[in-house]
């Protein structure tokens, strides 16, 4: 017989207390996996699509918000004459209800600009010029929007043909509705406006170079950002507020889930007290009777942590089918976060088993023994 | 006191001068500054009424309480003053309970193999010594039962082996006939006067019943916290 088993027979003593508490932790761990899954799918999307499309310096206006501002498109031809700049381009992004689809992103692309380069056309074609009326469909937007090549769809007040659809090699463009900038601009009531600047550098910049590019941007417009693409995950705003709140969600879930354990943990020692004289008066050292507590504590932890990875899996392959979320997320649950989730409830279970560990190592035995 | 004395310069097993012990802030006295010795080998029973504090000196010499007042010695050395109570009870004693005390989710094996956690012997020793010891006290066609599956009868011998897995010195049984019927009552006991003689341990039998108590060497009464008489008992030599 061995410790471990020990251990679990423990737990098996009362399955339906410890199955419930094993759901209790399960259900903030799968919290966990979900929210920090999403933010974290959410990073991974952008860092995706500005990957796919090759900017290397992006410019904008967040304000701590999560989308930016619009500011007006001049900026584009100034930014364009910069040395170090070799190419520069406006888009104007806006999340909107499409149809029946309850959230999409539309894009008001410069025609002829390098982020049209990425679409590889799955059916019918590109827009003819910068003043055709007609979208370009990314493929899981036309799954959404149950659309094909020469549909016609409404884009807030106008009415456009579905000219092509296209694979757009990340998950952010394969989920956008994309038109020239001018369309999108008269429709979305932002004339001459864009909300983002895209910047090529040319080849073989140094990192420093890029750098001054972005300080020397920062010093003309007061109030843009221009962020290199690899950091704009990491120091916006709006990405570190979505961390933020998903984790501190998460944390309040786990807050339930201590207090759970603890309290399980708790019973089980003061109706074990019988059973915990008797193995000290077996010969168990008190140091051998905590760690029995903190180990079922853990292997609780540790189930409760598997359980709400599932569970977290689960939530999030049904978010990525939901119509609101498809198309601009994908729920990021790689082995790391599993890992993290599944270390984060065993810490949960140890941390609630320290006080009724310590409790059951003040017994006396003699007095344990008379129940 | 009528107990025998050790031959000069043997050092007894155990020395209790001014024994006493308080509950409740002193407010309940279960010993009043009781003296006794007992040698190595010895059967000894204490008998009195409930209450009489037969089980608290038995708690005592298990090292599962300590004293308020007093001293007991064990092997010439203050026991509660420098023993290890772990060391002590898993290596020096065995316990017998009157309500067995198996622990309800492990097998009859399992039970008589958790003292022996911690004990540097291999997974296979520890669980042949188990199986010696349960066919000793025949339940070796019990090895895999629960111990709701046993009569109280066959608990009771489980708890015997249980309490000579670690080949202790001193066997300490509470009341260990108390919630058995005569027959079985009879069986115990005649399975702990062959194991006390087979592996000639000293035994310590508390028990409110004399016609039990009668089967040791010695008897101590107590009562009202306080040893009254102690003589031999039938089987003394």
């Amino acid at each position: 017989m061995s410790f471990l088993q020990v251990i679990f027979r423990g737990l098996w003593r009362r399955p339906v207390r410890t199955g419930l508490t094993v759901l209790g932790i399960s259900i903030g761990i799968a919290a966990v996996v979900a929210l920090v899954g999403m933010s974290s799918g959410y990073e991974k999307s952008v860092s995706g699509q500005l990957d796919a499309i090759g900017i290397d310096v992006i410019v904008s206006n967040m304000q701590g918000g999560i989308m930016p501002k619009a500011f007006d498109e001049s900026v584009r031809d100034r930014i364009a004459e910069l040395p170090g700049v070799a190419e520069a381009n406006g888009t104007l992004m806006q999340m909107l209800s499409v149809e029946d689809a309850p959230m999409m992103v539309v894009y008001g692309r410069e025609w002829g600009s390098f982020t049209w380069d990425q679409f590889k056309l799955i059916e019918g074609r590109l827009p003819r010029d910068a003043d055709e009326p007609a979208v370009v469909l990314g493929k899981l937007a036309a799954e959404v929007l149950r659309k094909k090549a020469g549909d016609r769809i409404q884009v807030e007040t106008g009415d456009f043909e579905v000219v092509g659809i296209v694979d757009g090699q990340s998950v952010l463009e394969n989920g956008a509705v994309n038109m020239p900038l001018p369309r999108f601009q008269e429709v979305s009531g932002y004339d001459g406006r864009v909300n983002f600047i895209n910047i090529r550098v040319p080849g073989g910049s140094s990192p420093a170079a890029v750098d001054e590019l972005c300080r020397t941007i920062e010093e003309m417009f007061p109030g843009l950002r221009a962020v290199k693409a690899d950091q704009v995950v990491g120091t916006s705003q709006g990405f570190q507020m979505a961390r933020a709140m998903s984790w501190s969600t998460s944390l309040l879930a786990l807050v339930v889930g201590v207090l759970g354990v603890m309290n399980t943990m708790l019973m089980s020692v003061f109706e074990r007290k019988h059973e915990i004289g008797v193995l000290l008066a077996l010969g168990w050292r008190r140091s051998r009777i905590m760690a029995l507590i903190l180990c079922e504590s853990a292997a609780m932890g540790f189930l409760g942590g598997i359980v709400g990875v599932v569970l977290g899996s689960v939530t999030l392959a049904a978010l990525q089918m939901a119509p609101a979320v498809r198309g601009f997320l994908e729920p990021d649950l790689g082995w790391g976060l599993a890992a993290s989730a599944i270390s984060i409830a065993v810490g949960v279970g140890v941390i609630s088993g320290l006080y009724p560990a310590w409790r059951s190592s003040r017994l006396s035995p003699g007095i344990a023994l008379q129940g | 006191m009528n107990h025998r004395e050790p031959a000069t310069g043997e050092v007894p097993l155990f020395e209790a001068a001014g024994l006493a012990k308080e509950y409740d802030d002193g407010r309940v006295p279960a010993l009043c500054g009781v003296d006794f010795r007992i040698s190595e080998g010895e059967f000894v029973s204490i008998v009195g009424p409930s209450g009489c504090g037969k089980s608290t000196l038995l708690n005592l010499l298990g090292m599962l309480d300590r004293p308020t007042a007093g001293t007991l010695r064990y092997r010439g050395k203050p026991l509660h003053q420098t023993g290890d109570p772990a060391s002590y009870r898993a290596r020096e004693v065995g316990f017998i309970f009157q309500s067995f005390h198996l622990l309800p989710t492990f097998t009859i094996e399992e039970n008589v193999m958790i003292p022996t956690f911690g004990f540097p012997a291999t997974r296979a020793e520890k669980r042949r010594r188990a199986k010696e010891l349960l066919e000793a006290v025949g339940l070796s066609h019990r090895l895999g039962h629960l111990p709701v599956k046993l009569s109280g009868g066959e608990r009771q011998r489980a708890a015997i082996a249980r309490s000579l897995v670690n080949r202790p010195g001193i066997l300490l049984a509470d009341e260990p006939t108390g919630n058995l019927d005569s027959k079985n009552a009879g069986h115990v006991m005649e399975l702990l006067l062959r194991l006390q003689r087979e592996h000639k341990t000293t035994l310590v039998l508390v028990t409110h019943d004399h016609g039990v108590a009668a089967h040791a060497s010695r008897v101590i009464r107590m009562k009202d916290g306080r040893i009254v008489s102690d003589a031999p008992g039938t089987s003394a030599p």
